[in-house]
């Protein structure tokens, strides 16, 4: 674990199934990301980028190996204490955005903001997320970009130390898509979260301080980035 | 921009999605509240109702000084009688037995010796040797005699505990309650206009009582002249009588001057043994003194007690708890039997309190009521809590993504529990309160007009129940929070990632089941029908619930309707007549010229039994009788009753045995056979039996059978005639009570049934909205459709239906079988097949109902639906 890092893996393994069907998802791999960084989970379908996303996150577990984040050790917590641990220090957005349909934009971002002691102002984070005019529409009022910029705000609320990004992008086109990378680079700046994204789109690791490229469960290639390039500027 | 806003722990925003949960499915919350607020209301209408008028009678038993019990005796007790009965001592009856077996003795030597020695010798008589050959004689006969009623005695001893060591005297204080009973006929002028007035009634009559069981005034006066009556408010009620009407009491005319509720007959049982009260057929009627003495009928020497600190002061102690009250009477009832033998008088009937019907049947028929109406309840609450349990699954199901996301972000299980159950706890509690108001208000008067109309109570004032409000609110909650949690809490047991996935199976099927070689669409429904297999148990459930119920609302009038049409075949004879003697005042033996008349001997006798003492009648039969058709009987064998061999399961071959009721003899006969007759419980035994079984003479009889009216008797020997109507009066009063209660409940069962189909038939279509969509996209026109996803339901439905229709049945059978066992008589719960048949149609209209809904609905469904959650 180097000195500044935050999150730490070490040794990850994990497989599903058994016998013959058995399949290693995470073969042994190990990194870790400093505090405050941007960093981009890169790979192809089936590297196990979600995979190891989710034990980051405490929802899914790995075989062996190690992860902590800022020093506490994950294997070591048990069902309840993963579940404040989340409560306290993550925030997730997830590739479709899981919106509750019967609030409006503005509630489904104190569902994230209820979480937390100390909560960011949501007002403030509306005009953030340039959804100050939308706080009264249900979800289903809103497009696809405007309802991931939603499912960020309820993430980030909440003043997270980690927030963990499965395919933010996926189910939207390029314009969209780029607001929503502007909109994350744009907390990562302002509210000083680590940020750790999934993403098979090779472009965006160019605004990432630092990327992990994964295949068949390995880390292939774990760089950092000396040029960022703001988000604003990605072309793919 | 990283200022952080300190604030306080803000309130969970899910919240806000309960209130819009519940106002965008307001339909479905709405039947389901409207069938607890009914239920409730209706439950706690009935606790408040209860609590009142249990308060109301509770209280008349100081107020309007209920007797601790009755006694009638054959003769008017001379003041000695009625001072050694109050004492509560028992008298000694060894003593009584032997002086009056001395006196016979003594009396049979007289006679004896007057006969067999001549008259010259007479003198011879006062010799010493004569005396000492006499007293020796005497004495050995006294002997004899002691040891018979030694003998006697013991048996009497042991039967009625009269060495009791623990015996504590009762001192009581005895009031005199004579009463006398005749008919009662409308006055002529009101019996044109009605057609059912030509029928008469029953009436006892007692002069205003100003002691004892004193009389509560609901309208007019008590009767101030001999011509005036007061006479019971509901029975006035049931025949159209009301103040200043006339009656004909035993053939003089009254004129009512009130109405009043006697505290000794909150419900109109004529004879305590009789199976249901009959408040139409008979009436308690209160008279000056003047009054009572014109009537020209027999009396009856009745006298009411109450227990006293010391014998005859007047001052009352009540009995505390029923084993006391046990304890109490037996002691009494000791002191009554041995006074009343030793004075040469009969106890004719005694009955405490705490066993009279007419006192005691309100309280607990009230208090039977509380009970089904809570189980009805619960049971209601407890499908409703599984119908909100498969609908949040559901909805889970539907959230399964975001329930995830929140689970990732650091949502507990609790709270998400607590979100989701919030919903149906707020709406039981909603309705609780809403259904206890309306209990209190509008339902508490819709049951007390119910009892007002069946008994006779005094009047009340509504006093709040806390009962009510924890049986009909917190059990409510509790129950729904129980069945919820238990349901909810299993599903939400998945992981956050599970929920991401979409994968909550308890149990992966690895391969989808292999389905028989039928056709594409029936291979379809059975897969709408294995995914449902949750919603569809519980439609099960409901349905068997509805059926229940629809068992007793379909069933109770057709039970009422058979036996009314039955009764006359039901008859052993249309007319039994009882004489009170088989001899004249000249001891000339009573006969009629009455053609179909037949003689036949009928005795009262108990089968005693834990739970209840039942009245049961021994009949003799005349050799060849044209009305009972008995086989050749050896000496105690006897045929009992149909409604005998179905109320205790009594086989040919078994022996049953009876006791005579206040006195020390049991009998017992063994079962030749069953005679059809379903009206009674009884035993048949020839004649010649009877009068050997009973020890009477060659001649005696008890009264008549016949199906013609006998008119050639007079009145005065004759105590009562049982006819039809005696058989009918129960039917007519059931019907009375709760006939038209009964079609009410036929629509909510109706209703209830629809419901329960809408809303789970309602999940069903959510559930497979997605594929719905997809179907109506591949081309698939809207009654194919409905053809795959309404007929897996149709056949759960009907299953369902014909399932709980025979298990309804057999259940609500078997639970009218329990509730006869503690009443006196028996019928047995009849549906027809065209009962069942209602049942069946009924629930299938609602369903057909729902299905048209449901139709609509499918049709509602958006072909975008499918390319929405293209995920």
């Amino acid at each position: 674990m180097s000195e500044n890092s935050f999150l730490s893996i070490r040794n990850l393994t994990k497989s599903f199934g058994e016998g013959e069907t058995r399949q290693e998802v995470l073969r042994g791999l190990s990194f870790d990301v400093a505090k405050g960084e941007f960093c981009v989970l890169l790979g192809p379908s089936g590297s196990g980028k979600s995979t190891l996303l989710n034990i980051i996150g405490g929802i899914d577990s790995a075989d062996g190996g190690e992860i902590s984040i800022g020093g506490d050790l994950l294997e070591k917590m048990d069902e309840k204490t993963l579940t404040t641990y989340r409560r306290k220090h993550l925030g997730y957005v997830f590739q479709m955005y899981n919106l509750i349909g019967n609030l409006n934009v503005k509630e489904n971002i104190e569902v994230g903001a209820y979480l937390s002691a100390n909560p960011l102002d949501i007002d403030e984070l509306l005009n953030t997320l340039g959804l100050w005019d939308h706080r009264y529409k249900l979800p289903n009022q809103l497009s696809g970009g405007q309802q991931q910029r939603v499912s960020i705000g309820r993430a980030i609320v909440k003043n997270p130390d980690l927030l963990l990004c499965d395919e933010p992008t996926g189910a939207l086109d390029y314009k969209t898509s780029k607001e929503i990378l502007e909109l994350i680079e744009k907390v990562n700046r302002q509210y000083g979260n680590t940020v750790v994204m999934v993403t098979h789109n090779e472009a965006i690791r160019q605004m990432a301080d630092h990327c992990v490229r994964l295949r068949d469960g390995m880390v292939r290639h774990n760089e950092r980035n000396d040029h960022k390039i703001p988000a604003a500027e990605l072309e793919w | 921009m990283s200022k952080e806003r300190k604030n306080r722990k803000m309130p969970n925003p899910l919240r806000k999605r309960v209130f819009r949960e519940l106002v965008g499915e307001w339909a479905k919350y709405l039947v389901i509240a409207l069938f607890l607020i009914g239920t409730i209301g209706a439950v706690s209408g009935m606790y408040v109702a209860n609590g009142s008028m249990l308060k109301a009678a509770d209280e008349s038993v100081e107020q309007y000084r209920l007797e601790d019990g009755h006694f009638e005796l054959k003769e008017k007790a001379d003041p000695e009688l009625i001072r050694a009965v109050e004492s509560g001592e028992k008298a000694d009856l060894l003593s009584y037995y032997k002086k009056k077996a001395h006196d016979k003795v003594d009396e049979k030597l007289e006679m004896q010796v007057s006969k067999a020695l001549p008259e010259a010798i007479q003198s011879a008589k006062d010799s010493s040797v004569y005396q000492e050959a006499y007293n020796k004689a005497r004495e050995e006969a006294y002997e004899k005699a002691d040891e018979e009623v030694e003998k006697k005695y013991a048996e009497a001893e042991e039967k009625y505990d009269l060495n009791d060591q623990d015996f504590q005297a009762r001192p009581v204080t005895v009031y005199e309650n004579f009463y006398k009973e005749t008919t009662e006929v409308r006055s002529a002028e009101e019996k044109e206009t009605d057609e059912d007035a030509d029928s008469a009634g029953k009436i006892r009559v007692y002069p205003v009582r100003q002691e004892i069981d004193l009389a509560c005034l609901m309208d007019g006066e008590l009767p101030s002249s001999e011509k005036e009556i007061a006479i019971d408010r509901m029975h006035a009620d049931n025949a159209g009588l009301k103040v200043g009407d006339c009656i004909t009491v035993g053939g003089q005319e009254y004129t009512i001057s009130g109405l009043v509720a006697n505290v000794d007959y909150s419900t109109l049982f004529e004879k305590n043994t009789d199976m249901m009260f009959d408040s139409i057929g008979f009436d308690v009627g209160l008279l000056t003194q003047d009054g009572f003495d014109r009537l020209l009928v027999p009396v009856y020497y009745n006298y009411s007690f109450l227990y006293s600190a010391a014998a005859g002061d007047g001052s009352m102690e009540r009995a505390d708890g029923d084993i006391q009250e046990k304890n109490w009477s037996d002691a009494f009832l000791k002191a009554l039997i041995t006074q009343t033998l030793a004075a040469d008088n009969e106890v004719k009937n005694y009955l405490p309190t705490y066993g009279n019907q007419a006192v005691q049947f309100t309280k607990n028929d009230i208090g039977s009521d509380k009970a089904m109406g809570g189980v009805l309840l619960y049971v209601l609450v407890v499908v409703l809590a599984f119908v909100f349990a498969i609908t949040i699954s559901n909805t889970i199901q539907k959230e399964a993504s975001v329930i995830g996301t929140l689970r990732a972000s650091g949502y507990t299980r609790r709270e998400l529990l607590f979100h989701y159950m919030a919903a149906p706890v707020l709406v039981t509690f909603l309705s609780a309160a809403v259904g206890n108001l309306l209990g209190y208000t509008v339902f508490k008067n819709v049951v007390v007009s119910m009892y007002y109309n069946s008994y006779s109570l005094p009047v009340y004032v509504t006093v709040f129940s806390p009962e009510a409000l924890i049986k009909t609110t917190v059990v409510p909650i509790v129950l729904m929070f129980f069945v919820n949690s238990l349901v909810i809490a299993k599903k939400l047991r998945c992981t956050p990632l599970q929920f991401l996935r979409h994968d909550l199976k308890a149990t992966r099927r690895k391969k989808a089941m292999r389905l028989p070689h039928w056709s594409f669409l029936a291979r379809f429904r059975l897969r709408v029908l294995f995914q449902n297999l949750p919603g569809y148990a519980v439609l099960f459930l409901g349905i068997l619930f509805v059926m229940l119920l629809l068992a007793m609302a379909v069933g109770m009038p057709d039970t009422l309707a058979y036996y009314k049409e039955k009764a006359p075949d039901m008859m052993i004879a249309q007319y039994q007549t009882m004489l009170k003697s088989w001899k004249d005042d000249d001891g000339k033996i009573i006969s009629t010229e009455t053609e179909d008349a037949e003689k036949m001997g009928m005795k009262s006798l108990l089968r005693r039994a834990e739970a209840h003492d039942e009245d049961i009648s021994v009949y003799g039969i005349e050799d060849g009788s044209r009305y009972v058709r008995l086989p050749e009987l050896s000496e105690e064998e006897a045929l009992v009753s149909s409604a005998y061999a179905a109320k205790y399961g009594v086989q040919k071959g078994d022996v049953i045995t009876l006791d005579a009721q206040f006195e020390d003899t049991s009998y017992s006969f063994e079962v030749a056979g069953v005679q059809d007759y379903d009206a009674a419980l009884a035993v048949f035994l020839p004649m010649s039996e009877f009068r050997n079984t009973f020890e009477l003479e060659p001649d005696e009889f008890s009264g008549f059978l016949s199906n013609t009216e006998i008119t050639d008797i007079p009145s005065k020997y004759i105590t009562t005639v049982v006819t039809r109507k005696d058989i009918t009066k129960m039917v007519d009063q059931l019907d009375h009570s709760m006939g038209s209660y009964m079609l009410y409940f036929q629509y909510v069962c109706i209703a209830l049934s629809a419901v329960l189909i809408y809303l789970l038939t309602k999940l069903i279509i959510e559930r497979n909205e997605n594929s719905i969509s997809m179907t109506k996209i591949l081309g698939y026109r809207t009654g194919e459709i409905a053809s795959i996803y309404l007929l897996s339901t149709t056949w759960v439905v009907v299953f369902s239906e014909l399932v709980s229709a025979a298990l309804g049945g057999a259940m609500m059978k078997g639970v009218w079988a329990i509730m006869m066992q503690g009443m006196d008589g028996w019928f047995s719960f009849v549906i027809r097949p065209e009962g069942y048949g209602k049942m069946l149609l009924f629930v299938f209209a609602g369903y057909l109902f729902v299905t048209l809904l449901d139709f609509r609905r499918i049709r509602g469904v958006p072909m975008e639906e499918a390319l929405k959650n293209a995920e």
